[in-house]
């Protein structure tokens, strides 16, 4: 199937549409990020500027269009910067952790027996360390920092890719048209591989876009927990972790700080909700049995 | 039939043997993560506050706790107390690890098991109906609304779940029970059979506890649910589409069999299995304790203890925390591989 | 059958709703007083206990011989001890080094148990033969023993040569066991400390909200597995490991309470204690619980399920105005903040201090040594922001080690000011002009999760780089654990600390933070350490805690006061102030600046 037709229907579909527009929305907002809220200077890009160091928030204002969250850091900034941030933590987490579980899934499935024991085994090992604490440890071990963060997200968000890809092989296995290459004398490995992961690939593919947009909640999380990015770094769920204190409001309105939740909570909804959406439509469309 | 029990049954067994090799090499793992730390920063979980710095002799306490001998003999003194049924003292709890680890358990428990009702339920029977019709407007809403349900960071909703429900309202307090149920439970006459308020207040007559321990498990059980059904519901959903699509329905279709039919049979049973995955960690999640949902309610379950552990560094709670994980997610996978097998004739055990 | 018990489930929860309603406007269980705090227990054994998390419950159940008058922390009243020795009524000795206490007659432990002299004596030996190491016994050695003498093993080594407590022969111990024997003695239903020399806050170590200070019913201990009493037994009940102690989790004491319920970081219930020699207590239970989570707290208040409870100044203004609550604030608290210089890095393994050599990329290992840079930090500090902002202007600004009220506080003392000229003026003055010119680069490190010193640092960083574009600090946030490693090896170059006091007396903040051994030289180096015994520090502290005549004693900690702020020794920041945010049915209340959280005893719940 070509790419042009693929996109082409992605574009119909009004849901994918909207998420596509979405997920366009924060890539411009990315790359013009040194634009639309110029850093101090380019090692600080990342951390969010005081407007002051009042502790309660403030609204948006003159200068600061979201206003400020706890401690008095832009909004604004920091959901411009975090944009970036997001779609780091979504590429690169995604991207290794899928590579990692593809290649261990199908070569457990692939070659089965102990090879397969072996791995799953690993996998059940890697899986039974609640993945908070593996996540902690971590990055005490390596420092905070973002990058820590995402070492520590692909060395245990691996797992599910790899189970899933095994469980897809394990089928496409025992398929007729797998045993049919085989008994046929398709010898090379490398041309039943290929068959394999053509065929297996889509929902992890599929699982892969859904991930990307969970990350960001994986991260906020993490944020939330005190172990992740350190305070003040651009980042969505640290936005988020802000409010905190402030989410039940103050004296009288329990609204009063909304725009410490609304407007981070927003873009992560947004965010998640679009790549979701892509991914549903990505697989109406992929899938090589649909009419 | 007969060979394929015995397959199973030594499958089962052959699982249940593994059992102790995959503890070891959890604990193996996450002991060498902590030894990656220096014996000062260990020590960190014996003064996890700076006011305690006051007048320590950091040195001495080092050398108390032998926290600078080396790693095999830390680890051979943690294993041989293991293997008496010491998991050694957790600091960050203040207790012993088998206690902290067997107090928390059945709030967790509980929490767990009333979750899963709504979510399962609720999850499987909507993810269902989902796929079936399939790009109309049903679909589109449900599935909009799972996104944000999913994608909702569960504090916010939590603290807002407390915020109408208890601030303004005043039905669902935190905690697990309220002082004059508290005090009930504490007296000598309640005893103690599970250690799941809701059901030991039923075994003891108290109706009174039952019905506080069920307010204060309503907040935390909704704002799971939320999460969680929403990822149910997706799972199911993408499944049931795959099914719907494959061969032997389009067969059984064309074949003129009626549509429930399919749907109800075929279908349905096929699509358990994604789903039968995805459970699996679902309910381990559970069991973990959602740790943000514990600690905004106040509510004492494993999730925050295992959260607290990694936090302080209290290298026993985490072994601890680790090996009590482990066991349970062998278990759960136990199960799933089981059924799986039972499910789908075509997917047999290698 | 999903339906069945879908419907089932919502027949419970409607019933449940309705089976218990609180009413918010009448007084919430009145028999019942909770108060909600953050953070944990660590122990309940009083000579084990140094945090305040501890030492609150270990306030409600026992008791000490003196206490303090109201809200004062300078005036004494009698508690076990019928009246408060002083020079006029003779209980303390001419020379000032002997005082003696009169136990009071007919006050009984919990289970009925007699307090005796007897019981007294073994308290206070008991918590010399258990002193844990970075325990609070070094309070009751120094007065005894004199100023060198620590703990225990000063002793052993003083009187048998052997250094480790734990080694000792029972003839060794026989000989220990009478040296301290000898500075405690009974007389019919009197005790008198005998000290080494007259020891100005003796009272106040004494004093109730001092948990070390508390009386232990001698029998029950014993029977407990605490030290029987015996000279053999000392080594065994030396320096225990915390969940060993007998102590640990056990109480028995002559307090209002007694202790019911223990789940660490969880909750403490206590029940009145109904033989109470005062009478009884106004509430049949009393609760601690301990919940970190603020708007789960907030609600807990709002609701009346919490009578009191901890709101941290920034978040108050969100409950301050609430019909029903009440809130005291300007406490005057005896804590202070500030950010220690250290004058000797460790340069090896060091990722903090870039280069380490003067070379703008870096700081030499003794940046802080020297006295203009220093200054210019402390110049380039804005007090007044950190205090309106992040205090929300409930705080004062420090002026040394010394808080107020205590001796020496001067509040006309000279304090530095934000001063951005002064600061160049510095700067440009320190390393002979080099520094200017190569400017410099360093982290500045704080550990996660705490704002203050999170915006004090990120304050020096932002004013700092303005004077000067060649000067680079880098904020870091790391875990605490990276942090305690780092400070104790004396690789951060800057690092926040902040004390509060064991005791309300100027002593106990001059010795820790200006002392060559005091706790905050180590943090400083050598290059301190050696100064301070040059400019004479330590011995105006010697001489401070060996005098009574106030006078002089207030000349010597002005002194001190002002060394610190002139030489610049660290960036003293300032003393908040505590607050307390509570249900207007709460009467009774009163604040205290040296009891450990609250006294459940002193109040009552009435409605208006």
């Amino acid at each position: 199937m070509k790419w042009k037709e693929v996109l082409t229907r992605l574009l119909k579909n009004k849901l994918s549409l909207f998420g596509l527009i979405i997920i366009l929305f924060f890539v411009l907002v990315a790359v013009f990020a040194p634009y639309l809220a110029p850093p101090r200077s380019p090692e600080d890009a990342y951390e969010i500027p005081r407007a002051g160091w009042q502790v309660e928030p403030q609204p948006p204002r003159e200068g600061y269009p979201f206003g400020t969250a706890q401690g008095s850091y832009d909004i604004f900034y920091g959901m411009v910067w975090g944009t970036r941030t997001a779609f780091r933590i979504g590429v690169i987490v995604v991207g290794f952790s899928s590579l990692l579980g593809i290649t261990i899934g199908t070569l457990s499935a692939y070659y089965g027996g102990k090879i397969d024991e072996f791995f799953m085994r690993i996998t059940d090992v890697f899986m039974s360390i609640p993945f908070l604490v593996a996540a902690m440890v971590l990055t005490t071990i390596l420092g905070k920092g973002l990058d820590n963060v995402m070492i520590a997200l692909v060395t245990f968000g691996w797992m599910g890719t790899a189970r899933l890809m095994r469980s897809q092989v394990l089928e496409i296995k025992n398929e007729e048209f797998i045993q049919a290459s085989i008994a046929l004398g398709a010898s090379d490995p490398r041309i039943i591989f290929k068959h394999i992961i053509a065929n297996c690939i889509f929902p992890v593919l599929i699982q892969a876009f859904m991930r990307m947009g969970s990350m960001v909640i994986t991260a906020s999380a993490l944020s939330f927990l005190g172990v992740g990015a350190p305070e003040g770094y651009a980042d969505w769920g640290q936005m988020i972790t802000f409010a905190r204190d402030w989410i039940l409001g103050g004296q009288g309105s329990a609204l009063k700080y909304w725009y410490t939740v609304v407007i981070p909570g927003a873009a992560i909804m947004l965010f998640s909700l679009s790549w979701n959406l892509i991914g549903d439509a990505f697989r109406d469309i992929l899938d090589p049995k649909l009419n | 039939m007969r060979k394929e029990s015995y397959e199973l049954v030594n499958y089962i067994i052959r699982r249940f043997l593994i059992l102790p090799f995959i503890l070891f090499g959890v604990t193996v793992l996450v002991f060498s993560m902590i030894m990656m730390l220096g014996p000062y920063q260990r020590l960190s979980t014996y003064i996890n506050d700076p006011a305690q710095l006051k007048g320590q002799d950091m040195d001495k306490l080092i050398s108390k706790y032998g926290l600078d001998d080396p790693w095999y003999e830390q680890y051979g003194r943690w294993i041989g107390g293991v293997v008496k049924g010491d998991f050694g003292w957790s600091e960050s709890a203040g207790q012993p690890v088998t206690t902290a680890i067997f107090s928390r358990f059945p709030a967790t428990l509980e929490l767990a098991l009333f979750a899963v009702i709504p979510v399962v339920m609720g999850g499987i029977w909507l993810g269902v109906l989902s796929a079936v019709h399939h790009n109309q407007k049903f679909d589109h809403i449900i599935r909009i609304i799972s996104t944000i349900g999913w994608s909702f960071p569960t504090f916010v909703f939590g603290l807002l779940v407390l915020m109408i429900f208890y601030g303004v309202l005043g039905w669902f307090p935190p905690g697990r029970l309220g002082a004059d149920a508290a005090a009930i439970v504490r007296s000598t006459e309640f005893i103690r059979y599970t250690g799941l308020n809701v059901l030991d207040g039923i075994l003891n007559l108290e109706f009174n506890v039952v019905f506080d321990a069920f307010r204060h498990l309503i907040g935390p059980i909704v704002t799971l649910s939320i999460v969680w059904w929403s990822y149910i519901l997706r799972i199911t959903r993408s499944s049931m589409l795959e099914t719907l699509r494959k061969d032997y329905i389009r067969t059984a279709r064309a074949k003129g069999v009626a549509e429930k039919f399919v749907i109800n049979k075929h279908a349905r049973r096929n699509a358990l299995i994604p789903v039968v995955t995805v459970a699996g960690p679902m309910v381990l999640g559970l069991l973990g304790g959602v740790v943000i949902v514990e600690s905004v309610f106040g509510y004492r379950g494993i999730g925050q203890y295992a959260a607290q552990a990694a936090q302080q560094l209290d290298y026993s709670g985490i072994l601890g925390v680790a090996m009590y994980f482990s066991f349970l997610l062998i278990l759960i996978n136990l199960i799933v591989d089981v059924s799986y097998a039972v499910i789908d004739p075509r997917i047999r055990l290698e | 059958m999903q339906k069945k018990i879908i419907i089932l489930l919502t027949l419970v929860l409607v019933f449940s709703i309705f089976s218990v309603v609180g009413a918010q406007e009448e007084v919430n269980s009145p028999d019942t007083f909770t108060y909600v705090n953050i953070g944990d227990q660590s122990t309940l054994d009083p000579h084990f206990a140094y945090d305040t998390g501890s030492s609150e419950v270990i306030y409600q159940v026992y008791e000490t011989l003196i206490g303090y008058d109201g809200e004062s922390v300078k005036n004494f009243t009698p508690l076990l001890s019928t009246e408060v020795p002083s020079q006029e009524n003779g209980l303390i000795s001419e020379d000032g080094s002997d005082y003696t206490f009169i136990i009071r007659e007919g006050v009984e432990f919990s289970n009925g148990n007699s307090l005796t002299a007897e019981d007294v004596k073994y308290s206070f030996l008991r918590g010399m033969i258990s002193d844990r190491s970075g325990g609070p016994i070094w309070m009751l050695y120094e007065p005894l023993f004199g100023a060198g003498f620590a703990g225990l093993s000063d002793v052993t080594v003083n009187v048998v040569g052997v250094e480790d407590p734990k080694q000792l022969t029972d003839e060794q111990a026989a000989e220990v066991l009478d040296v301290l024997e000898d500075k405690i003695t009974v007389d019919g239903n009197q005790v008198t400390f005998h000290l080494e020399s007259p020891y100005p806050p003796f009272l106040n170590i004494l004093a109730q909200g001092a948990s070390w200070g508390s009386i232990l019913d001698k029998e029950w201990s014993i029977e407990q597995g605490a030290w029987d009493g015996t000279a053999a037994d000392i080594a065994a009940s030396h320096d225990p490991v915390k969940e060993e102690d007998p102590l640990f989790d056990k109480m028995m004491g002559t307090g209002p309470f007694v202790l019911t319920e223990w789940v660490n970081g969880d909750h403490v219930v206590f029940n009145r204690n109904d033989n109470y020699w005062r009478g009884p207590a106004n509430f049949k239970t009393a609760i601690i619980r301990n919940v970190d989570e603020w708007s789960t707290r907030k609600l807990m208040l709002l609701r009346g399920d919490a009578d009191m409870i901890y709101a941290p100044t920034q978040y108050r203004s969100q409950v301050e105005d609430e019909e029903g609550i009440v809130v005291t604030t300007g406490i005057p608290a005896l804590q202070n903040m500030n950010m220690i210089f250290n004058w000797d890095i460790t340069t090896e393994g060091n990722n903090y201090i870039g280069s380490g050599e003067l070379d703008g990329n870096g700081i030499p290992s003794d940046f802080f040594a020297d006295e203009n840079v220093r200054k210019a930090f402390s110049y380039a500090f804005n007090y007044k922001a950190f205090i309106e902002q992040v205090r929300m202007g409930e705080a004062i600004q420090l002026r040394g080690p010394i808080v107020d009220p205590l001796l020496g506080y001067d509040e006309n003392s000279k304090v530095y000011s934000l001063n951005l000229e002064k600061a160049e003026e510095h700067f440009r003055k320190a390393f002979d002009g080099e520094l200017w010119e190569t400017g410099f680069t360093m982290d500045l490190v704080y550990n996660s999760g705490n704002d203050p010193r999170k915006t004090a640092a990120d304050m020096l960083k932002s004013y700092i780089e303005r004077i000067n574009p060649k000067f680079n600090i880098n904020v870091r946030g790391v875990q605490w654990s990276t942090y305690l490693d780092a400070s104790v090896r004396g690789i951060l170059p800057a690092s926040f600390g902040g004390w509060l006091a064991d005791f309300p007396d100027p002593h106990n903040f001059v010795q820790p933070f200006l002392d060559s051994s005091g706790y905050y030289a180590n943090r400083r180096g050598d290059t301190y350490k050696n100064w301070a015994d040059e400019v004479g520090i330590n011995d105006l502290i010697a001489e401070g805690i060996s005098t009574t005549d106030s006078a002089k004693r207030e000349e010597i900690y002005k002194k001190l006061q002002k060394m610190s702020i002139d030489n610049a020794i660290d960036l003293w920041i300032d003393q908040p102030t505590e607050s307390n945010t509570r249900r207007t049915w709460v009467k009774g209340w009163y604040p205290n600046a040296v009891r450990p959280g609250v006294d459940f005893y002193s109040m009552d719940k009435a409605a208006e």
